[in-house]
């Protein structure tokens, strides 16, 4: 309660009283202009006017690239260039960052059937910037000027560092593109020897035992042929580690191996390549498998296809380090490989971690000071961290790299428009 | 019959008065019985169904689950309608009944309908019903935290699991005993679960698949009796424990053995305590906490309840693990003692200040005490009444009580009393018994009967109150009611005790002074009536025109419907955009806790983001109900500021924040608009359909329309999709061509990613679940998804991709539906223009343009529905009251004219009210509508005494103009008397800025404002007009 309003009660007071009939208090003329983005024009664009002259500027993308298209009247006569007043309009946008657009018009079509003054070149996505408009008709310039920002925010500085928004520049790099596959070790079959005698005979010695390593040419046996009853030697064929024996002094060599020598220096990955890979792997590439505890850089040697199954097979020779006794490799293993089917250079590319979706768009955020806006963009290629930029983002902007879902959720929770 | 009454209570004095006795006693029992809350219950009768689904999506869970429940409950007696949610895990069923339904009647219904389609719901899942609590159910709540350095008895840190597990295992057993605990809810940390995460390339290499490792599981954990054996006399019982028991056990179960060699868990895999996949968090000053929920039974006494939780809690810590913390956050104690210290002293100041008018005008002690002593006898009586009805105390019933208004009624007794025996003093000297009794019988029958019609009126006119229904019905039956109650034992009491007391006490030497204020006021008055029956028609066109200014006022004051009790704490929901993860709101929930806790006003800020373990408010993890606990005003470094303004410099700066919307409320209030749930804006457009595409389309072709109408605001279509779903969809041909069945893969899908429950692990009493699934690194690898071996039916394996596609896209959100049908709500409010032509506008324009496909239809709903119905209800009650009124007056004068004289007191008295308002800038309210008709009751009341008094001596002197005069002379005093009661009575109300203020400020204000131009009214406007109405009369005489 305060003073004015007890002055007020007694004044209305009075005057029912003495019954005044309450006077016209006049209309209060509205002086500002409204701004113009808020004024929509019939052809559901920006309306904008100044005396007896007026714009309506509407963004057009309904089955072409967005375009400019505008209709402008002067002194309520619809403007075209056969119309006796000649006009220059010319359109200018300022997007965030400082990159500037100019339109020129001219005129498209009949007057009378839906024509318009159509801006060259396509209005690029996001359709955020800020516009300036100049008309010059009947020897006079009109300028107009609004902002029309869509998927753009302001976050404090202080805020954004609190919040974790950590940006990165987008710069060229290499993208390493991967499959996984998973595929067994095998033993190839130039390291595998079943040693069988010669000539059926009698074994007198046998040297060796099973684990033990042999050298190629090493002896590893003694037969007395039963034909001749001269004795020979067996000879291990390659180097590597016995792996069965089926002989013992004084027994009967016949048709039997005798003994199977495995060399695992070298062993084979076979990696099932289903179809959906098939046509991105090819010998010469680049693999990482792993296993367990142990993993090794090779490269695909063959494809192999198979009887049966719906799978060919990549053959990756892996190799064991000689005298390790570990030997982290040995057939039946099961591995799991990274194939690099793709590597290469790109002009742009930025993390993953910074792609977020927006609308029907795939989008990163750039910052500018205080301000962030969406980015579009087009991607190509892409490994486990990076993807290839194709356009929609120039080399140097900085963007937000890390709790970019921040930006998104603040520009989707103050119901971003899309304005056209 | 009032006069056999009035003689059997003279002359049985003392046997009437020892009944005060009988009503202090029963007033003192039901007072420890009475239920006292903060608030009124606005709840309706509804029961929740909640079934937990694990896993499902808001499409699975609304077809397999909801769809079931929803038809199964249809056609319940006394069903209002039914509403449901579907969301990711979990179906909400809503089942709203008829007020007045026994809640237990119809759990009955329901659980046996539920029992019925059991068989029909997927395996495994259980609709439940929630707790039987009402909005105010969540009466304390407490957080758990370990002490910095604290470490568990495996020399780890406490983590959020561990927490949980103090909460669930020590905590929540012991607070469920509590009596009117119905249920301790708890959100936050990670319910415990033992993990066994298999690397698929493991598995690979030995041939198992994650079917094989849950099979194996659920084979080897079972502990089995086995009867008993009798040997040498002795009874032997058999066991054969088999369950798994530590870490160790569970790693050593073997799932095959490939040649004799066996291959147990731990070849394949990690086994870890980890963390389920949880719907809810709860965080506390800025940090991740376990926060517990105490939810009161309905119809207990929420101050007990608390108490009674805050007593057990004090002994639960002694149990907890050393450097473990319990501390409370919420307690409703608080805002219940804060309620009843408001009411309290309005009450007691109220009392006091009619004791001393009441003092002061009758300058008598001993008539000032019999009738103040009716104060606490009819609040006892009304408190007994209260008990009987089943109406809690709290702001709003005891908010409109004004004791002032109580004693009317024997203030005009005792007023006539004494004058009367001083008159027969002076003349007699001292009286005898006999004739002392007699002289108080005339004396009070004298008065008796228009002091009866005028507390009668008063009641009436709170008739209308009661046919509010819904919110408002809640919010203010109980307040009319009590006042009902208060005035009709006020209106007993003034019958039997009032005459009674009089005549027992009055038995000295009655000295009426007139005090120096009457005296004056009637030397001050005489003349000035005397002028203004001269220049009536000055008088009367200024009071018609008073009138008309009024009523021109009261339009140009603003209106709110239902009040808002400050509850001295702030509650505001964080809103994030769907599809929001727990993680990300936990983060960004930091950032809101910190800034908010910056506030020197602010003791503690917590906050539920997502669902509780019991879903009784069913929130996605994009939504965050915080508590922001503020610390007593006079440690605030500017204690005299308005929450509002506190609320209004918060908001400002948690705006800053990214990402966060915001809707500021209080932590009662949060929690009824969540259990009523209805559309909250002025209009409601809600779109029945089958498809949500079609729904989403047509809703939003709505809005455009809606839109583009004169007068429409913050338009908006109910947020049903933007839920990121990545869907694995199989693709039949090539699932054949590897011999496998949609239903192999999505088990595989399902077990990897969702997790599969195989069993418990017991420890001791505590149990927790087993659970197989893919270690969290491959998990949240949702690139490498496709490269997920899905093992084959004869060995092998095949990637995912090649199988399914996948694809991530958004999808529903939740899907609404309201009675058995899915739906869609645009809602819109109204600004400058009135709600009845814009819905008229809106429904033409709709059917114009909109047009539906067959099965889809459209209903109109919101909050212009209520008020429709309210002014509607209120355009019959209000003139039948009005009638009922007028009717009591003829019969208490047997003529029209009179009555109707009377009568126009009303509008006068209101405009007092109508000026008081807008004086002190207040809206016109229910509130305010309630002041308002309390005031038509004074004013009739006063009308009622002056002319009967009037007429009276009309009758006996013959004298038109003089009786008025001196009737109104002598009415002086009871008039001056009854309005400064009522009125003092109210100040304390009007300038109470605790809590509750809210709803008894209006109201207050209203009282005082009218009961000021009512008694000037009462004074000057009514001798004129009786005079003009019988002036003919006169003549024609």
């Amino acid at each position: 309660m305060n003073i004015f309003k007890v002055l007020v009660f007694v004044h209305a007071l009075l005057g029912a009283l003495m019954c005044h009939a309450s006077g016209d208090t006049g209309n209060q003329k509205a002086q500002q202009q409204a701004a113009p983005a808020a004024i929509k024009g019939p052809h559901g664009g920006v309306l904008l006017q100044d005396g007896e002259t007026s714009l309506e500027l509407a963004i057009f993308e309904r089955g072409v690239p967005p375009e400019y298209r505008a209709w402008i009247s002067h002194q309520g006569q619809v403007i075209t260039p056969s119309t006796t007043q000649a006009a220059v309009l010319q359109v200018r946008i300022v997007r965030l960052g400082g990159i500037v657009n100019t339109f020129t018009f001219a005129y498209h079509g009949d007057a009378e059937q839906g024509g318009y003054w159509l801006g060259d070149g396509v209005v690029e996505e996001p359709h955020s910037f800020d516009v300036a408009a100049s008309l010059s008709i009947a020897g006079k310039t009109h300028q107009w000027a609004w902002e029309s920002h869509e998927g753009r925010v302001a976050i404090k500085k202080e805020i954004a560092e609190k919040a974790g928004i950590r940006t990165a520049l987008a710069a060229p790099g290499r993208i390493q593109r991967t499959l996984s596959a998973y595929g067994s070790l095998v033993s190839g079959s130039e390291n595998l020897s079943h040693i069988r005698a010669r000539f059926p005979g009698q074994i007198t010695r046998v040297d060796v035992n099973v684990g033990d390593r042999v050298k190629q040419g090493q002896v590893i046996a003694q037969i007395e042929s039963s034909e001749s009853l001269k004795r020979y030697s067996i000879f291990a064929p390659i180097a590597g580690i016995v792996t069965a024996r089926h002989a013992n002094t004084g027994e009967l060599a016949l048709a039997q191996p005798l003994f199977s020598i495995t060399n695992l220096a070298k062993v084979w990955a076979e990696l099932k390549i289903f179809p959906q890979q098939r046509a991105e792997v090819k010998s010469g590439q680049v693999v990482t498998i792993a296993a367990a505890a142990s993993e090794q850089m090779s490269s695909i040697r063959q494809i192999i296809p198979t009887d049966d199954d719906p799978y060919v097979l990549a053959r990756v020779p892996l190799f064991n380090v000689e005298g390790d006794n570990s030997s982290p490799w040995y057939p039946g293993q099961i591995v799991e490989a990274n194939i690099v089917v793709e590597e290469v250079d790109v002009p742009l590319m930025v993390d993953k971690r910074a792609l977020q979706s927006f609308r029907d768009w795939t989008v990163v955020f750039i910052q500018v000071g205080e301000n962030y806006e969406i980015r579009p963009l087009e991607l190509g290629r892409s490994d486990k961290t990076h993807v290839e930029v194709l356009s929609g983002l120039n080399a140097g902007d900085s963007y937000v790299l890390e709790n970019s879902y921040l930006i998104k959720a603040d520009i989707e929770k103050s119901g971003a428009s899309h304005d056209h | 019959m009032i006069e056999s009454i009035l003689r059997f209570s003279i002359e049985r004095r003392w046997l009437v008065l020892s009944f005060i006795l009988v009503l202090i006693g029963g007033g003192v029992w039901s007072y420890q019985h009475l239920p006292i809350d903060a608030v009124p219950d606005i709840t309706n009768v509804q029961v929740q169904v909640n079934t937990e689904a694990p896993g499902y999506s808001p499409l699975e869970s609304e077809q397999r689950i909801t769809y079931p429940v929803e038809t199964a409950l249809a056609g319940l007696p006394n069903l209002a309608y039914t509403r449901s949610i579907s969301r990711y895990g979990l179906s909400q069923v809503t089942v709203v009944f008829e007020e007045g339904t026994d809640i237990y009647f119809a759990r009955n219904l329901i659980n046996g309908r539920l029992g019925a389609i059991k068989s029909t719901l997927p395996a495994g899942l259980e609709p439940e019903m929630g707790p039987i609590s009402t909005g105010l159910g969540e009466i304390f709540m407490y957080t758990i935290e370990a002490l910095p350095g604290a470490i568990q008895a495996d020399g780890k840190a406490y983590d959020a699991t561990a927490l949980r597990e103090i909460q669930d295992w020590i905590i929540k057993p012991q607070l469920a005993l509590v009596p009117g605990v119905i249920e301790i809810n708890t959100i936050g940390g990670y319910t415990k679960q033992y993990h066994v995460t298999p690397s698929p390339q493991l598995m690979l290499t030995f041939g198992v698949t994650l079917g094989d490792i849950s099979e194996a599981l659920r084979d080897n954990n079972s502990n089995r009796g086995a009867g008993y054996i009798e040997a040498n006399g002795r009874q032997l019982l058999v066991r054969s424990p088999g369950q798994l028991q530590s870490l160790s056990d569970i790693e050593n179960v073997v799932i095959k053995t490939i040649d004799a060699a066996p291959v147990t868990i731990a070849d394949v895999g990690e086994v870890a305590i980890g963390k389920e996949l949880r719907t809810g968090a709860a965080t506390r000053d800025g940090r991740e906490t376990v926060l517990g929920t105490a939810m009161m039974l309905v119809g207990e006494n929420s101050r007990e309840v608390s108490l009674a939780v805050a007593l057990k809690l004090e002994g639960v810590r002694a149990s907890l693990p050393e450097g473990i913390k319990v501390d409370t956050v919420y307690d409703r104690t608080t805002l219940v003692d804060k309620a009843i210290a408001t009411v309290q002293k309005n009450l007691i100041e109220g009392a006091l200040l009619v004791v001393v008018v009441l003092f002061l005008l009758l300058g008598n002690v001993r008539a000032a005490l019999i009738t103040a002593a009716i104060i606490p006898l009819a609040m006892l009586a009304t408190i007994s009444g209260m008990v009987q009805m089943g109406v809690s105390a709290n702001l709003m019933s005891l908010g409109a009580l004004d004791f002032g208004l109580i004693v009317d009624g024997a203030v005009i007794i005792v007023e006539n009393a004494i004058r009367r025996l001083a008159e027969a003093q002076a003349k007699n000297g001292k009286l005898a018994l006999k004739q002392r009794l007699e002289l108080v019988f005339d004396a009070t029958n004298e008065v008796i009967r228009p002091s009866l019609f005028g507390v009668i009126i008063i009641t009436v006119v709170y008739i209308p109150l009661f046919s509010l229904t819904g919110v408002e019905g809640k919010m203010f039956h109980p307040m009319a009611a009590t006042v009902v109650m208060a005035l009709l034992s006020a209106l007993v009491l003034s019958l039997t005790v009032v005459p009674a007391a009089v005549a027992v006490f009055m038995s000295g030497q009655v000295r009426e002074k007139e005090s120096l204020l009457i005296v004056a006021t009637k030397s001050l008055y005489k003349p000035l009536l005397i002028l203004a029956m001269k220049l009536r028609w000055l008088v009367l066109s200024a009071a018609i025109g008073l009138v008309f200014f009024s009523a021109w006022l009261a339009t140009t004051l603003g209106s709110e419907f239902i009040p808002n009790l400050n509850e001295g704490d702030i509650a505001l929901h964080a809103l994030r955009i769907p599809g929001t993860g727990l993680e990300q709101a936990v983060a960004m929930q930091t950032l809101l806790e910190e800034r908010v806790k910056a506030f020197p006003q602010v003791e503690k800020v917590f906050a539920k983001i997502g669902t509780a373990e019991v879903a009784t408010d069913p929130m996605p993890p994009n939504v965050a109900d915080n508590f922001v606990m503020l610390k007593p005003r006079s440690e605030w470094p500017d204690p005299s500021q308005t929450q509002g303004e506190l609320v209004a410099e918060m908001e400002a700066a948690v705006k800053l924040l990214p990402g966060n919307n915001y809707e500021f409320t209080q932590p009662i209030q949060m929690r009824f608009n969540e259990l009523i749930s209805g559309v909250r804006t002025d209009l409601g457009i809600k779109v029945f359909g089958d498809d949500l595409e079609q729904l989403l389309k047509s809703a939003e072709a709505i809005l455009d329309v809606v839109e583009t109408i004169d007068g429409a605001a913050d338009g908006k279509v109910e947020q049903v999709s933007g839920l990121p779903m990545l869907s694995v969809i199989p693709q039949r041909m090539t699932l054949a061509r590897y011999g496998l069945s949609v239903r192999a893969l999505q088990d595989t899908v399902a077990t990897a990613i969702g997790g599969e429950s195989v069993g418990l692990v017991f420890e001791g009493d505590r149990r927790f679940e087993l659970v197989v699934r893919l270690p969290e690194t491959l998990r949240r690898d949702v690139d490498s998804l496709g490269d997920l071996p899905v093992p084959l039916p004869n060995g092998g394996y095949v990637p995912l991709s090649e199988v399914a596609v996948i694809e991530l896209a958004p999808a529903p959100n939740q899907i609404s539906r309201e009675n058995g049908k899915r739906r869609v709500v645009v809602t819109a409010n109204v600004r400058g223009r009135d709600l009845g032509s814009f819905i008229g506008d809106v429904k033409q324009r709709i059917n114009e343009e909109i047009e539906l496909p067959p099965g889809y239809w459209l209903d109109y709903g919101g909050t212009f529905k209520q008020m429709e119905s309210a002014s509607k209800r209120l355009s019959i009650v209000v003139p039948i009251t009005l009638a009922i009124i007028l009717g009591l007056l003829i019969m208490a004068f047997s003529s029209v004219k009179d009555a109707a004289i009377i009568f126009t007191g009303v509008p006068l008295a209101l405009t007092g009210g109508v000026i008081a308002l807008w004086l002190r800038d207040m809206p016109l309210s229910i509130s305010s509508g309630v002041g308002f008709i309390a005031l038509s009751g004074v004013a009739v009341l006063n009308g009622l005494v002056m002319l009967a008094f009037i007429r009276q001596l009309w009758h006996e002197q013959g004298d038109l103009y003089l009786s008025i005069i001196d009737g109104a002379m002598i009415r002086l005093r009871p008039v001056l008397m009854t309005a400064l009661v009522a009125s003092l009575g109210f100040v304390p109300m009007a300038l109470n800025t605790g809590t509750g203020a809210e709803v008894q400020r209006p109201l207050a204000t209203v009282v005082i404002g009218g009961i000021v131009s009512s008694t000037l009214l009462t004074l000057f406007v009514l001798p004129i007009l009786y005079r003009m109405a019988h002036g003919r009369d006169v003549k024609r005489g």
